[in-house]
């Protein structure tokens, strides 16, 4: 007899625990769900299911495992399957993911180009960090968000969102990369001047 | 005899990301990334660029995304939890427990016993009856 059978736990105590456990992580599960659905309105709903659908699905949560990954994986879940059913995204090709690496022609960037690249983003207004988060593609967005803001390993965020670690991996990659290149963007139309990009021989 | 092989300044940054999620074990060629890293000054400015946006990119994202959930979906939550824990309580619930409990034995070497073994296995079902 494994020792979780010599846990007696009553309905009443089973919600008391999930009171207590679970609703700490509302104010992270909003913020995401904002990123997620990129309005308020939804991102309530989308909170409020989550929160139905974990305490519906507790008694399954392994006490002693990693609560908020699991309330992660349930958000993400029900976003993927129930918020975006009407918007089919079309899927990355598979090759796709394999080849990224070898697609990505990468060069040196030259010393001023860096500098300018982090002082250009500390400088930029949240909103603008919000509009970047939002224009790029969904998949990327959930892969940076996870790691970046709420400090999931990419093996916790290829369970959370069900792909192979090595999706994340790449998704994590080109993710960031996208995000930079729309902050760069920015930057340039308040007139900071980064080339990031620029190549040195 | 050892042989690494020799990769190109492309390889090394296309696999950054590995080195920034501090995962470099998982890129294709670990081994040939850090030799090349030790000689290449070059990647290794491009490394510890990677490393300083990535960690201010993360500060960024952070100070940015850190709204708080409305005070009335807070509210609503614990309404409908309340809502759906009095749908299911009420319900008698049957709890089965199994617990062992063993003693053990321990002979002398004149034979004689100074401890016994004892094994008791039971199965203990309470009820819960919420009404």
């Amino acid at each position: 007899m494994a020792s979780k059978d010599l846990v007696l736990e009553s309905a009443t105590d089973r919600n008391v625990r999930f009171e207590r456990d679970a609703l700490v992580f509302m104010d992270q599960l909003y913020a995401a769900a904002l990123r997620y659905t990129k309005n308020p309105e939804d991102a309530r709903d989308l909170v409020q299911d989550t929160y139905l659908k974990a305490f519906n699905s507790f008694h399954q949560f392994e006490e002693g495992t990693n609560l908020r990954a699991w309330l992660y994986r349930v958000l993400t879940t029900t976003f993927i399957n129930t918020y975006r059913k009407d918007q089919r995204r079309p899927q990355l090709a598979s090759g796709e993911l394999e080849d990224w690496q070898l697609a990505e022609a990468q060069s040196h960037t030259s010393d001023l180009g860096k500098s300018a690249e982090a002082e250009a983003l500390e400088n930029l207004p949240d909103s603008d960090i919000k509009r970047a988060l939002q224009e790029i593609p969904e998949e990327f967005r959930i892969a940076v968000y996870l790691a970046d803001v709420e400090g999931f390993s990419y093996k916790e965020i290829a369970d959370i969102v069900a792909v192979p670690a090595g999706t994340v991996m790449s998704r994590l990659h080109r993710g960031r990369k996208l995000l930079r290149e729309k902050l760069a963007d920015y930057a340039k139309e308040l007139g900071y001047t980064t080339e990031p990009r620029e190549e040195k021989s | 005899m050892s042989h690494i092989e020799e990769i190109p300044c492309v390889e090394v940054l296309s696999s950054v990301v590995f080195i920034v999620e501090g995962a470099i074990e998982e890129a294709h060629n670990p081994q040939a990334i850090s030799t090349h890293l030790s000689t290449c000054l070059a990647c290794q400015a491009e490394v510890a660029h990677e490393q300083a946006m990535h960690s201010l990119l993360q500060d960024v994202l952070r100070r940015t995304c850190d709204e708080k959930a409305p005070e009335d979906l807070h509210r609503s939550i614990h309404e409908e939890l309340l809502r759906q824990a009095s749908a299911t309580t009420g319900v008698t619930e049957v709890v089965t427990q199994f617990s062992m409990t063993e003693i053990s034995i321990e002979i002398d070497e004149f034979g004689n016993v100074e401890h016994r073994e004892i094994q008791i296995e039971q199965t203990h079902v309470e009820r819960y009856e919420d009404s």
